[in-house]
């Protein structure tokens, strides 16, 4: 854990949580595993905000516990994973995947458990099945089945899966106000390796659910509002059960990522080759999804018959001509695509780690290109192609003036993209008998340019913050303003009147606040691009990391 | 034959016979004949004699005295530049060979001190002298543009000295080189679209975007952007640095002997290539391209809050 990795989780905790839950969760994450006690005494956040922040991070899952590393009977100590807490940067990239492949109530489902952790099948249900309600038309309402029937496709495809049972044991509690949280509680605690949701067997089993009826709308008007809560409450609580109880469910992160790798690959192949070959590597994709470990550094060999059985008819490829382009596909230098073997007219697989490693390298590439020019670029290429150069050689092989070539390998080599290692002839080091050779190591460079983007996050929530709060008096007002304005509307007003309610903004000031939205909207997507680098490069450090073990 | 032999004996006796007969080996074999070669072919004639006829040779400078692994070997001296040096000292004509050694690659007036040991002023004059006799020519090396070296008149300087053809006056041509790398670039990506444009088969698609290197060097010459006369070698090294850009990729194939474009029963084919992923979302940030990023701090100096390139790009 780096600094640069604390502070965009603090920045983030702060974001969604508030300033309590990030004092905790930044704390724990500077010292690493720590019992209450500590955490009260070293925070100085009170006992009742402690708990509080930890039931929060357990919820979402970004906090573990396990029994005192001091034998039994030791107090609980709690641990935050950091790489939970940068998930929450990828929450708008999941709950669009979610749309595209399940349309709205996909969404709707994703949205809902990412923003309360994690839940049971029928109270999302419910709570989706009214927010789609809610926007429907008058008289229109989402049935039940329809919303349940979405949950279970995405169990079956692995989207979603159950909570690990001991977890769920223990967060019950939890999610109970009231409950005094764990610390009194040692015997509950589970071993300190926790255990992962794909080794329990029920892992993606749907339960039987009953959930008869159908979304409801939200009367307008506070006190409605509140009311049939409390009226939901109850029913809830008292009248049905809906035989699911204690089984929650969560977002499966990994299954995401699969398929965000598998995006990336696919769009790396059409932009390298066309949009028919990046089909056809789809289609080898989603055969040995299933059958494919999720660190395997290839798919399972799929035969180009069975390809070919499986493509879309839509795309009518013929048989000769799939053939050509699996043969393009495995010349290609790029070896998205790798041939396993000759039976079943040939035998052909998607080289996983390679598509990751060389997509990588694409983005360092690109990264010196668009910071030192593409002279700088094609240094650092010519030195990922050739491992180990000299000066002169650069020079030579780059075509670019000694002087100017000179200027570029130092700048590079002063960003640390490039590394230098000195081969001596003579065991004194001396510089005219050593040999100074130039080379660039991928890893590590990746692994550099990762916390770059990790900063470069940071930096931008940092400045998102920084405008809106510059403008707060603003945005409260502009808030108030609409606030008036829509009672006003309901109220059946006149458009004199509405009129002059919205001329209380300025001119100016709607100019600032118009800037401000598009500010905080180029810094939003700017935060979710510089998301998709860091998802690749922690894609090809991953695999690289379980291929090298 | 027999006549000959007997024509031999009868005049073994004449030193300058011996020395006749010496330089006929010489010529024989322009590589230089050893002792032994001289004992064979002359038998009867005695050391002693052998030697006097050696060293008026080499006193006279038609002869040179060279050695080499298996002993001395003694060599015929350019009857030309025996010509050309008359009325040189010892010490001119000793820098006069050592240049010569050095054949086209020229060399440096501190390696002919230290070879012939004379003293640098004495050395310079030397030079100076040839050179004003035409004899020797003093070139600027592209490696080091204050180093002259110097080499026989009528030779021709190495690639390594001149740069190829990639220099002019010493100086790289950067922008000549830019030039060809882009029209190289641009004839293979004509032909890639060409390619994709007719429809055929993806196999033959990608098979009629490839050029050879001799067909792009046929079109460079053809365009006639270049002043200089280019090698196939050279655009092949310009062909390269696209490579080195990722923008065009290369294969060898076998190819018939005898085949235009052709070396070693080899053919380079080269073609335009797409890039594999669009600028990646980090230097689509000012961050990703900020020149202070490592001295960014909250509350510092420099800061995302205060940025100028952060408020400059939001506003843009």
């Amino acid at each position: 854990m780096t600094a640069q990795e604390v502070r965009l989780c603090g920045l983030l905790l702060r974001e969604h949580f508030g300033e309590v839950v990030e004092k905790v969760g930044t704390h724990l994450l500077r010292s690493g595993t720590q019992n209450l006690r500590t955490i009260i005494h070293e925070t100085g956040v009170s006992l009742d905000l402690v708990k509080k922040s930890l039931c929060v991070l357990m919820q979402h899952g970004a906090c573990v516990f396990s029994s005192g590393r001091k034998g039994p009977g030791s107090p609980t100590e709690y641990q935050v994973t950091c790489d939970r807490i940068l998930r929450i940067l990828r929450y708008p990239r999941y709950i669009y995947t979610a749309k595209t492949l399940y349309g709205d109530t996909g969404e709707l489902i994703i949205e809902e458990l990412l923003q309360r952790g994690h839940m049971t099948m029928s109270s999302t249900v419910k709570t989706v099945a009214d927010r789609l309600t809610q926007n429907m038309e008058e008289g229109h309402s989402m049935d039940y089945n329809e919303v349940s029937a979405a949950f279970s496709k995405l169990v079956e495809t692995h989207f979603l899966q159950r909570c690990p049972p001991m977890a769920v044991a223990q967060t019950t509690d939890k999610t109970t106000p009231g409950t005094p949280a764990a610390p009194g509680t040692p015997a509950e605690a589970v071993s300190t390796t926790t255990p992962t949701p794909e080794s329990f067997p029920d892992c993606y089993k749907v339960p039987d659910v009953t959930l008869i009826g159908r979304g409801k709308r939200q009367l307008s008007g506070e006190d409605g509002e509140d009311q049939r809560n409390a009226k939901k409450a109850k029913l809830d609580s008292e009248v049905r059960t809906h035989g699911d109880e204690g089984i929650y469910w969560q977002v499966t992160f990994e299954r995401f990522h699969l398929h965000f790798r598998d995006q990336a690959i696919i769009n790396a192949v059409a932009s390298r080759l066309d949009q028919t070959s990046s089909e056809i590597v789809r289609t080898m994709l989603r055969m040995s999804e299933v059958l494919t470990s999720p660190t395997a550094t290839c798919t399972k060999p799929l035969s180009a018959n069975e390809i070919f059985r499986a493509l879309p008819t839509s795309y009518n490829i013929p048989r000769p001509i799939l053939d050509q382009y699996l043969t393009l596909l495995v010349d290609d230098p790029m070896e998205f695509v790798g041939k396993a073997g000759e039976s079943g007219g040939g035998m052909y697989v998607v080289n996983l780690h390679k598509a990751l490693s060389n997509l990588a390298r694409a983005t360092l590439e690109s990264v010196v290109q668009e910071r030192f020019g593409s002279r700088s670029a094609r240094i650092f290429r010519l030195l990922l192609r050739k491992r180990h150069l000299e000066q002169k050689q650069v020079e030579d092989f780059a075509m670019i003036p000694a002087k100017e070539a000179k200027d570029m390998l130092y700048t590079l080599l002063s960003q640390n993209l490039v590394q230098l290692q000195e081969i001596p002839k003579t065991p004194d080091y001396a510089p005219s008998r050593t040999f100074y050779l130039y080379t660039v190591n991928q890893l590590p460079t990746a692994r550099m340019l990762l916390q770059n983007c990790y900063k470069t996050v940071a930096n931008l929530i940092e400045r998102r913050l920084f405008e809106t709060k510059e403008s707060k008096r603003l945005l409260e007002k502009s808030q108030r303003i609409e606030a008036i304005l829509a009672s006003l509307q309901a109220s059946g007003a006149e458009p004199e009147q509405l009129k002059e309610v919205e001329e209380m903004i300025t001119a100016p000031e709607k100019q600032q606040l118009d800037a401000l939205r598009l500010h905080v909207n180029k810094l939003d997507s700017a935060e979710n691009q510089v998301d998709e680098t860091i998802f690749l490069l922690e894609c090809y450090i991953d695999s690289t990391a379980t291929t090298t073990r | 034959m027999e006549e000959v032999k007997v024509k031999k004996e009868t005049n073994l006796t004449d030193p300058a016979e011996i020395e006749n007969r010496i330089k006929e080996l010489c010529q024989q074999f322009p590589h230089g004949i050893t002792d032994q070669v001289i004992q064979n072919d002359l038998p009867h004639l005695e050391p002693q004699q052998r030697a006097m006829a050696i060293n008026k040779l080499l006193s006279l400078g038609q002869l040179d005295l060279l050695r080499n692994s298996s002993g001395l070997l003694y060599r015929m001296k350019d009857s030309q530049s025996t010509s050309k040096m008359k009325g040189s000292d010892n010490q001119e004509k000793l820098v006069y060979q050592i240049i010569e050694d050095a054949g086209n690659k020229g060399i440096w007036s501190r390696d002919i001190r230290f070879k012939s040991n004379l003293p640098l002023t004495e050395i310079n004059k030397i030079l100076k002298n040839l050179e004003s006799k035409k004899l020797i020519k003093a070139v600027k090396s592209v490696a080091a543009s204050k180093k002259k070296v110097y080499m026989l008149y009528n030779l021709q300087p190495d690639r390594s000295v001149t740069g190829g053809a990639w220099y002019s006056d010493q100086d790289f041509e950067s922008e000549f080189v830019e030039v060809l790398n882009q029209q190289c670039f641009k004839f293979l990506q004509s032909k890639a679209e060409v390619a994709r444009d007719s429809k055929q088969s993806p196999m033959v698609q990608r098979n009629s975007s490839f050029a050879t290197s001799h067909e792009v060097w046929k079109y460079i010459c053809e365009l006639g952007i270049s002043k200089v006369d280019l090698s196939m070698d050279d655009i092949e090294t310009i062909l390269n640095t696209l490579i080195y850009d990722g923008k065009v990729e290369m294969t060898i194939i076998a190819a018939k002997e005898g085949t235009v474009g052709s070396v070693d029963g080899q053919m380079k084919l080269y073609r335009g290539v797409n890039p594999v992923i669009q600028p990646t979302g980090l230097v689509k940030t000012p961050c990703g391209l900020c020149p202070v990023f490592d001295d960014c701090q909250d509350g510092g100096e420099i800061s995302p809050s205060t940025c100028i390139y952060m408020s400059e790009w939001l506003d843009f």
